[in-house]
């Protein structure tokens, strides 16, 4: 269950080489938004737009492929996407919004569905929820660091980031390549992260990451009956992604798996402790 | 003889009033009182002061969540007009989009409130709204797509129908729309609603002129009496602003004159100390005030003070505009009830006009925004119940002094006036006429207790 509910897992990557460019991994998730505008799924997607500064995003209301594009590659820091939700459905007029999300934005997406507090007619209005794995994310300020003191590159020469095989990596626009262990970049992690128990994003229509694919490739699993059908009914047929089973690859579910499991023990654990965090008292504890 | 009789609580209206009647031998009112019995809050006006004059308008859109935007627009607008800070061309278009939605929603509200009053024309039958029976299923779900185009609008323009979040702000609105696919959905969401609205007009006129000619008729399927003439009229003046928007101390041609109002105590207008010596316990559902012998004192109970123009009261709201604007001349409770639904087509023909001269890239915040020095500043709203006056005094930013003057306020002692004539047992039916929001009307009460004098007047 680490890997929550799924219909169909595999791995893939976008058949389209200008969304691969700059995409993180295997350009899923601009790709299946792209797809989803074009047929009228969604009209319109809120995603991690660029910001007032290098690698600090900014959620926007994309309603062309375009904006999409601009949105490509991770920014491992926070994005508050899911404070567009109400708006898209408000100025931007859109009835058919998309959104992708790490797990915990995912999850604000349903809740609010489902509990609307404060979100009148937004939640029949979210038409394609996608979710991106997620083991932890840093504030603007740690990433600065880990970028610029540790790795020793100005934020303004990267262009691409990466977590992945114990290391963070930061790669410039002229070819070099930084890279520190991932233990150095822990005291950086948001703190409210390590109460989550989501890694693969449990609850969106359809979650990719990398982990579990080759380099350019990401694993993509299908859960809801829509994410089904929006990806496996429409897109595959209509040739926007190459596709494996994900049997066939290396290192597979095995990987997602472990990862997985290795977030939610070490992160329940936390969540235990802060039962007994002080003395004859303890810290709230969100899930009960 | 003369006997005390009294309805309480009124029902189909927002808020909570009673109706206390002095009858005479055929039941027919000689001397009526129609009051707020809704307690006074906090009062909004003593909570402004200090804050800061972004908020403060906020605050008063929760006076109701019928008219919301009303308060909004009201009080910010007095505010610019505080600060003398003029707002940019599709800032404006975006409010008048805003009022346009909330009217339309708000009209077709009160319908569902008034129907059951009423016949299905040419029969004998209360229209139950509820029914999921034929013709009545059909005018129902009209008035909800009614009310769902009015509140998107609102959604879209205001981000959110029920207290706009987004605009209006000090200077302006916080955003404009997005092109061009907010303009679109407001501009097809009016169109689709047009010959709706024709339609829903047309039927809700010939519903209040068939009541209109009746000799008789009962309150939502009561006891049938023998109606009367000129039921429901008053000799009182009107009071209005504009047919659509309103008026502020800022324009060049105000419409709204502060030095004409005026505002007594309830202690000074309404009825004395009575006993009711009348009760009907068929009156539906559940009877008139028992027993007989139950003190009533209108004077002491009211909770709203009675504001005055030149010295009276006036009506204000859809036929008051009428009146005033477009030589309206048809008087009585059907006659307010009918001019509510003449104003259904401007809702929505101002809406498109406004949604087409919109510019979605057009800036919608003053460049620049005056703190205020103190002045005076006045801006009246004409809610779906009338005008709607707020006054301030804005000083560095922050408030100083605020009062809020609302629709039904004005309203309740016209009201009064005009259950005069009418059988007692229809008298709910003139109080309706008037769509009455009592929990804006009850927003605080002013008054000075050191005082004992009339009037309060604005100008010291
Ligand atoms: C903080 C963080 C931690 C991650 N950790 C892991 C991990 O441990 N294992 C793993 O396999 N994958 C992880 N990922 C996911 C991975 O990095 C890619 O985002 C994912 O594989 C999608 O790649 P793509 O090529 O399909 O998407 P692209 O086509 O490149 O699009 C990426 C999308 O992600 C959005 N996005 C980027 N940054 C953020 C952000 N901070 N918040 C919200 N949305 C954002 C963009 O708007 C864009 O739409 C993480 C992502 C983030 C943001
Ligand atoms: S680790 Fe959990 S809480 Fe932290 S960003 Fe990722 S999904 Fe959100």
């Amino acid at each position: 269950m680490v890997l929550g509910n799924y219909k169909n897992c595999v791995s893939a990557r976008a058949a389209d080489p200008a969304i691969l460019s700059a995409s993180q991994d295997g350009g899923i998730v601009t790709q299946l938004f792209a797809f989803a505008l074009e047929e009228g799924i969604i009209d319109g997607a809120v995603v991690a737009g660029p910001g007032d500064e290098p690698y600090k995003p900014e959620p926007v209301v994309a309603t062309t492929v375009a904006e999409l594009m601009e949105a490509r590659g991770t920014r491992y820091t926070i994005c508050p996407n899911v404070s567009m939700i109400k708006e898209a459905t408000r100025s931007y007029g859109l009835d058919k919004v998309g959104v992708v999300g790490t797990p915990c934005q995912i999850q604000a997406v349903r809740k609010a569905q489902l509990y609307p507090m404060g979100m009148r007619s937004v939640g029949d209005k979210i038409a394609l929820a996608i979710g991106i794995f997620c083991m932890e994310n840093f504030p603007y300020q740690g990433l600065e660091t880990m970028v610029e003191d540790l790795c020793n590159v100005k934020m303004e020469s990267a262009v691409k980031m990466d977590i992945g095989k114990g290391k963070f990596s930061v790669y410039t626009a002229r070819g070099a390549v930084s890279q520190i262990p991932l233990k150095m970049t822990h005291k950086f992690e948001q703190p409210g992260c390590h109460v989550c128990l989501d890694y693969v994003a449990n609850l969106a229509d359809v979650s990719t990451g990398s982990v579990g694919s080759p380099d350019g490739w990401s694993t993509v699993f299908t859960r809801t009956k829509k994410g089904e059908t929006i990806w496996g009914g429409k897109a595959i047929e209509a040739g926007y992604f190459e596709t494996k089973p994900i049997a066939d690859v290396k290192p597979g579910l095995d990987l997602v798996t472990k990862l997985a499991t290795d977030k939610i023990t070490k992160n329940q654990k936390t969540l235990d402790e802060r039962a007994s965090f002080g003395v004859d008292k303890g810290l709230r504890n969100p899930y009960i | 003889m003369s006997k005390v009789v009294e309805i309480s609580p009124t029902t189909r209206h927002e808020g909570h009033t009673k109706l206390t009647m002095q009858v005479d031998d055929n039941g027919v009112v000689t001397r009526g009182d129609w009051l707020s019995l809704t307690p006074v809050r906090g009062g909004i006006e003593k909570l402004a002061v200090g804050k800061s004059m972004h908020q403060a308008p906020k605050i008063s859109s929760r006076v109701c969540g019928i008219c919301p935007i009303a308060h909004t627009l009201a009080g910010t607008e007095a505010m610019e007009a505080s600060i003398g800070c003029i707002i940019p061309d599709d800032a404006y278009l975006l409010r008048v989009i805003l009022q346009c939605a909330n009217r339309l929603h708000s009209h077709a509200l009160h319908n569902i409130l008034s129907l059951p009053d009423m016949y299905i024309p040419g029969t004998d039958t209360h229209i139950n709204p509820f029914t999921p029976e034929e013709p009545v299923r059909s005018v129902a779900l009209r008035i909800q797509k009614l009310r769902e185009v009015g509140q998107t609008v609102g959604e879209i323009v205001g981000g959110e129908p029920i207290h706009p979040s987004n605009p209006p702000r000090v200077g302006g609105m916080y955003k404009n729309i997005s092109p061009p696919r907010a303009q679109i959905k407001i501009y097809d969401l009016a169109k689709e609603a047009l010959p709706l609205a024709q339609d829903h007009m047309d039927f809700m006129i010939s519903v209040f002129k068939d009541w209109d000619a009746r000799p008789m008729a009962s309150v939502a399927g009561g006891k049938e009496v023998e109606k009367t003439e000129k039921f429901g009229f008053h000799d009182q003046g009107y009071m209005a602003s504009d047919t659509l928007y309103g008026s502020s101390s800022l324009d060049l041609d105000q419409k709204w004159y502060p030095e004409r109002w005026t505002e007594v105590r309830p202690w000074d207008w309404y009825q004395g100390e009575l006993e009711v010596s009348l009760e009907d316990p068929d009156y539906p559902v559940g009877g008139t005030t028992p027993p007989v012998g139950t003190k009533v004192w209108p004077a002491m109970e009211a909770c709203t003070g009675v504001p005055l123009y030149d010295g009276a009261p006036i009506e204000t709201g859809p036929r008051a505009r009428l009146a005033m604007f477009r030589n309206y001349d048809r008087k009585g409770a059907m006659g307010l009830q009918i001019a509510r639904q003449m104003e259904y087509m401007d809702c929505l023909y101002s809406m498109i006009e406004a949604v087409e001269a919109l510019d979605t890239n057009g800036k919608v915040v003053a460049d620049e925004i005056p703190q205020g020095d103190g002045s005076l500043g006045w801006a009246a709203n004409e809610a779906p119940r009338g005008t709607d006056v707020h006054l301030t005094k804005v000083l560095n930013g922050k408030v100083e002094w605020y009062s809020l003057l609302v629709p039904t306020t004005w309203n309740f002692p016209t009201v009064s006036r005009a259950l005069e004539g009418a059988p007692w047992q229809l008298t709910e039916v003139i109080m309706r006429a008037y769509d009455p929001c009592v929990s804006c009307a009850t927003h605080m009460m002013v008054v000075d207790d050191s005082k004992k004098v009339v009037a309060q007047k604005l100008f010291q």
